[in-house]
């Protein structure tokens, strides 16, 4: 029989989750409504479910006994990772505002048309939002392979939908099949890894795999399938972080995907990997099992990372310096900044796992700030995506201008931006973990990226505007604009509280 | 509440800049030039009350509290010495005249012009009262991103060109410094690192300047200290400008408003030595006893280089950036020299170049707000149509070339002084540098005489030759000549050439006592590396 | 268990079902082959012996509804089938234990997503038929 109060703990730890999953159920039935009042609520009562499940994570962490009850690996990452994701959640949500059925909406104001529920999907997308998001901070709860993965899949499969219904273009459709195969791929390599993890050590729950590894590094040296399925898990998770060996569909869908979907695209699937990877580096520990007298990794997966990273930023910014379109671009960078988070990840507990704590939630608000510009503006109600669109944005917007050169820098790590400090702290965890290498390698592919941001810095703000972005107007429902402004005071602002907001 | 006295010297140029942003847009030069005064005579008045003018002590000392990063000890630390308090008094004065004398020039976007310009305020300041490592970074980048604004939207033709290279190379040099850094912190860290009973152990991180200064000097070892002077020298090289690094400066003068260019050449290029004199000599004593020679020779060659290629500029900005080049390289020169009276000179060089150079710049900027045109073919004779500003270009010229008597001379002799008596046989501060050295840098002194006294010719005396104005100039009309708002701009500058020619002796003075601080390892490194080398054989 | 330590032997009545498997299906096809009586003709080849004839092309499209319809079927089909196992374990539990109440309520919000799932796609007019 299951030992129920165990089974109550836990339940204690998901409370935020399954209010969102109730919220993602009411949403879904509010955009089914014919009235439109309740169907414009959408967003509304989708940020009113995740203040109140920011609510709930801080007086559920809150006591320290229901956290002593608790077996997980890292039960540290939860309560900033779930705070992180549902305050940028409400941010994305504000950029989404308006997107969705904008066309239907305008016809059934006009009169031109009834309204019939099977041609809206508003419900759907925020419900799906929602349900991402819980995937997202189910991650951080797993203590078992099969919840690991059933939670991965619970970020990504909504987000495959949600690029398809993210506008009505083809381009929005092939994004999402090519994202839908390559994630399938994706997911049947981690499992394929998740298998040989429970072959070699025989059991999925996390905590116990961590001991059945200890026990065979002080055998005689880790399983060689433990390894290997490692570095495939591994390898698997890092097409939701972008990372190398599985980036190259970032460019195509986050193209294709409408602006603040693929601002979601960037952070939430990107939390969840990272989450992910450092939950199954757990169990190996950092500690230098199988690699007599030396910290760190075992060997084998010490180098996969060490190899991931610098392609990641490597390839990232390389390719961002080709790009003429700001969302491709902002697409590379997303691939570069995996990267950078990387450094943190091989650097290991203590600092380095703060450090990429405190950097998603940096990168988090300066993409979101990046795309909200682009959600924002609009041509005759299609996207803008070239780059050549921004030219001279500061003459008719000059506030998403300003936003739009703030992200960029704050992108770059100037100081004193909120991204600086993220860097920095990625960098510290780098060099107290004796990688200096990879610590010089970031730094020189920070002076490249130098080379690109200043493009999305200058383009708005010193660009005269061309006849191709005089037609740019903003689009008709402000809230993206807000979140833009928000995004980029949080930019500026929250620097002054480094102190607090580092885990 | 004592951090607020040294941060209202930042505070206030950033209230007059949030100020501007909501104010109209006729009041922004007149809020402008009420902070900017503001912070100069706050500056004073702090000068007045500092106590450690003579010893070399550290005064202002306050740590804001809550800012930073605790766990990893950065910290809003603020500090002076006489030389950073010099320094600070250079940069408060310069930015009100840049303010002052942009009245006219500027009609375009002006909230933003005058906002940059505290905001640039602000970051050279901080840059010279910051005591924590990040601190000073942080404000030593921030001073890219209101000068790359003022590059690019305020210059003249090529100005996206200037710009970015300007930003890139300043941004990549001062990351790699950034790394140097951040390995003494690391090894700071590591070695004061904190066992605890458990068995465990955490990392004792500081970015105090002057534990970081002292622990490194102390305790890195020879290639290490290699490794850190090869990344210090790539962060403040870009900025000074050394030799082959220099490419991005002649750019980003000619492009940039001249206020830009005062406060490039007055300040910002200040921020280069000045980390020389705060960082590298300090720090890694033992590489830079043996790098001496090395980074001399760059500087002599910068010295000839630059003034050779201004000989043949046509370009009058141009030419007075390339003789920055020039001139700072004196100012390097003298730092290496590891002698006081070679230090003495850099700083008392670093004064004056922001003087004289910065006065230059704003007579070009002058003539390029009445003719549009920089270019000496076109201009000629220009003291028959303008007599008061033919008078202050070649007093200010004078100046630069260093004529006894007024300030350039001094600092440039002491700077040579210092050098040619930097040989490792001197009795109480042996160098590495000696006569030759000197003499080769004395040949640029000629050539900048001939140059700058070749362009003072064409351009001030002759016959008079005027570009045709193809638009006449925006907004009020200039008088033919100076009008009283410019005069007005440049009488403290030319007074102060004056004094200082005369009686540089305050300044020497002040920086005496930090001086011999600074070199107090020097004597003995420099000994005990001749002695290993004459035993090497 | 270590997979690199697995006992191949254990294997062995797998692979003699497999044997077997193989082996009954050839020797019965073998065997209709040889011993099963013939008859040939016409309406031997027809796909309907039943006399039906058939008309038009068996690739017939059909209504996409058919396969909504289907979708939502099995989806519901399956959700009850979960009630079944939950349902034998409930009745084993001591009444009103923690644990009841606890599954219990999962149970309920099990059919609480069920029901939402439901009323979602009768608003879709999944059951509509026109």
């Amino acid at each position: 029989m299951v030992d129920s109060q165990a089974m109550l703990d836990k339940v204690w730890f998901i409370l935020p989750e399954i209010w969102l999953v109730i919220g993602a159920m009411v949403v879904s039935m509010m955009g089914l409504s014919g009235t439109r009042l309740v169907r414009d609520a959408v967003p509304v009562v989708v940020c009113c479910f995740l203040a109140v499940a920011m609510a709930g994570i801080a007086w559920v962490y809150g006591d320290a006994d229901r956290l002593a009850g608790i077996d997980l690996l890292m039960p540290q990452l939860g309560p900033y990772v779930k705070m992180i994701l549902c305050a940028i959640g409400i941010v994305l949500a504000m950029l989404s505002v308006g997107l969705i059925d904008r066309p239907l909406e305008d016809s059934l104001k006009s009169g031109r048309a009834r309204f019939d529920p099977i041609r809206t999907s508003r419900g759907e997308f925020f419900a799906f939002f929602l349900l991402s998001l819980v995937g997202a901070m189910l991650v951080c709860n797993a203590n078992d392979l099969i919840w690991l993965f059933l939670a991965l899949e619970l970020t990504s499969l909504p987000t495959y939908i949600m690029v398809a219904i993210s506008r009505p273009s083809v381009k929005a459709q092939e994004a999402a099949v090519k994202y839908f195969f390559l994630g399938a791929l994706a997911a049947a390599m981690f499992l394929y890894g998740f298998a040989l993890l429970y072959g070699s050590t025989g059991t999925v729950v996390l905590t116990e795999m961590r001991d059945a590894f200890a026990e065979q590094a002080a055998g005689d040296g880790l399983n060689r399938l433990a390894i290997v399925g490692m570095i495939l898990a591994v390898l698997g998770v890092s097409f939701k972080i972008v990372a190398v060996p599985m980036h190259f569909y970032a460019a195509d869908v986050y193209e294709g995907a409408a602006s603040p979907v693929t601002a979601f695209l960037a952070f939430v699937p990107k939390t969840a990997g990272i989450v992910a990877i450092i939950l199954l580096l757990g169990t190996v520990g950092w500690s230098g099992h199988g690699a007599p007298g030396a910290g760190g990794l075992p060997q084998p997966i010490l180098v996969t990372l060490w190899m991931i990273s610098v392609l990641t930023m490597t390839l990232g910014n390389v390719g961002a310096l080709l790009q003429r379109s700001a969302k491709r671009l902002l697409a590379y960078s997303s691939i570069a900044h995996s990267g950078y988070l990387l450094i943190g990840v091989i650097a290991g507990p203590g600092m380095g796992i703060n450090a990429v704590l405190f950097y998603l939630l940096a990168y988090g608000v300066m993409n979101t700030a990046a795309f909200a510009v682009l959600s924002g503006l609009q041509r005759q109600g299609e996207e803008i995506e070239s780059l050549d669109d921004l030219a001279g944005l500061r003459h008719r917007y000059p506030v998403m201008a300003v936003v739009m050169a703030v992200a960029a820098l704050s992108l770059l790590g100037f100081p004193p931006l909120l991204g600086f400090w993220g860097k920095f702290s990625l960098l510290i965890a780098g060099i107290e973990a004796h990688r200096m290498p990879l610590v010089v390698i970031a730094l020189v592919n920070s002076a490249i990226s130098a080379w690109y941001y200043l493009r999305l810095v200058g383009l708005p703000i010193l660009a005269m505007p061309t006849p191709a972005s005089e037609s740019i107007t903003h689009r008709p429902v402000p809230w993206a604009r807000v979140a833009a402004v928000i995004a980029a005071l949080g930019l500026v602002a929250l620097p002054l509280f480094v102190n607090e907001l580092l885990p | 509440m004592t951090w607020l006295w040294p941060a209202l010297l930042l505070l206030v140029p950033l209230a007059g800049a949030v100020a501007i942003m909501f104010a109209p847009a006729r009041q922004a030069k007149w809020i402008a030039l009420l902070a900017t005064t503001i912070t100069f005579v706050h500056s004073v008045i702090v000068a007045v009350a500092f106590e450690h003018w003579h010893d070399g002590g550290f005064d202002l000392e306050a740590v804001v509290p809550s800012l930073g990063m605790e766990s990893m000890g950065i910290a809003v630390r603020f500090g002076a010495d006489s030389v950073s308090l010099l320094l600070v008094l250079l940069t408060t004065l310069l930015v009100p005249l840049c303010v002052w004398g942009s009245f006219s020039a500027i009609s375009r976007r002006v909230k933003e012009y005058y906002g940059w310009l505290l905001v640039i305020e602000a970051a050279m300041v901080g840059v010279f009262l910051a005591r924590d490592v990040i601190f000073f970074y942080v404000c030593f980048e921030f001073t890219l991103i209101p000068m790359y604004f003022l590059i690019a939207i305020w210059g003249s033709s090529n100005r996206s060109r200037a710009c970015i290279k300007f930003f890139l190379f300043t941004f990549t040099g001062s990351l790699i410094a950034l790394a140097g850094l951040l390995y003494v912190a690391w090894q700071y860290a590591e070695i004061n690192a904190v066992f605890e009973p458990g068995g465990g152990s955490h990392l004792s991180w500081t970015f105090d300047i002057a534990t970081l200064t002292s622990f490194a000097a102390g305790t890195l070892s020879a290639s290490e200290q290699r490794w850190v002077l090869v990344a210090l020298m790539a962060g403040f090289a870009v900025k000074v400008p050394l030799f082959p690094l220099h490419t991005w400066l002649p750019l980003a003068h000619t492009e940039a408003p001249a206020a830009g260019s005062v406060l490039l050449a007055g300040v910002l290029l200040k921020l280069g030595t000045y980390g020389l004199y705060r960082f590298v000599l300090p720090m890694v004593p033992v590489a830079v006893v043996e790098y001496a020679p090395v980074i001399a020779v760059i500087s002599i060659i910068g010295i000839l280089y630059a003034a050779l290629i201004c000989w043949v500029q046509d370009d009058l900005k141009r030419l007075v950036a390339y003789s920055s080049v020039s001139h700072l390289g004196f100012c390097v020169l003298g730092l290496v020299a590891l002698n006081p009276l070679g230090a003495q000179g850099a700083v008392l060089y670093m004064i004056n170049h922001g003087l004289s150079t910065g006065a230059l710049f704003f007579l070009i900027g002058m003539i390029y707000e009445r003719y549009h045109s920089r270019d000496m073919a076109e201009l000629g004779g220009l003291a028959a149509r303008m007599p008061v500003w033919g008078f202050f270009m070649v007093f200010f010229t004078l100046a630069s070339v260093g004529l006894p008597g007024l300030n350039g001379f001094v600092s440039e002799m002491l700077c040579l002084i210092g050098t040619f008596t930097a040989s490792a046989t001197a009795e109480v501060y042996p160098g590495r540098l000696g006569p030759w050295y000197a003499a080769a840098a004395g040949v640029g002194m000629i050539f900048a005489a001939m140059y700058l006294l070749m362009m003072v010719g064409k351009v001030v005396f002759g016959p008079l030759k005027e570009p045709v104005v193809r638009e006449p100039a925006q907004g009020r009309a200039l008088p033919p000549d100076l009008c009283w708002r410019e005069i007005g701009v440049l009488i403290p500058l030319a007074v102060l050439c004056l004094y200082l020619g005369f009686q540089p002796k305050p300044v020497t003075d002040a920086a005496a006592g930090s001086i011999e601080t600074m070199l107090s390892a020097y004597p003995q490194e420099v000994r005990r590396y001749v002695a290993r080398e004459s035993a090497d054989g | 268990m270590h997979l690199a330590e697995v006992n191949l032997e254990l294997y062995i009545p797998i692979g003699m079902l497999v044997v077997m498997a193989v082996l009954f299906v050839t020797a019965n096809m073998v065997l209709t082959h040889l011993m099963g009586p013939r008859t040939l003709g016409a309406n031997k080849d027809v796909p309907y012996e039943s006399g039906m004839n058939p008309i038009g092309s068996a690739r017939k499209r059909f209504n996409v509804r058919f396969y909504i319809l289907a979708m939502t079927f099995l989806v519901f089909d399956v959700e009850i089938i979960f009630l079944y196992p939950w349902a034998v374990t409930f009745a084993k539990l001591e009444p009103r234990s923690p644990e009841a109440t606890l599954f219990l309520a999962r149970i309920m919000f099990f059919i609480a997503t069920s029901i939402v799932a439901y009323v979602y796609a009768w608003r879709k007019g999944v059951f509509r038929w026109d």
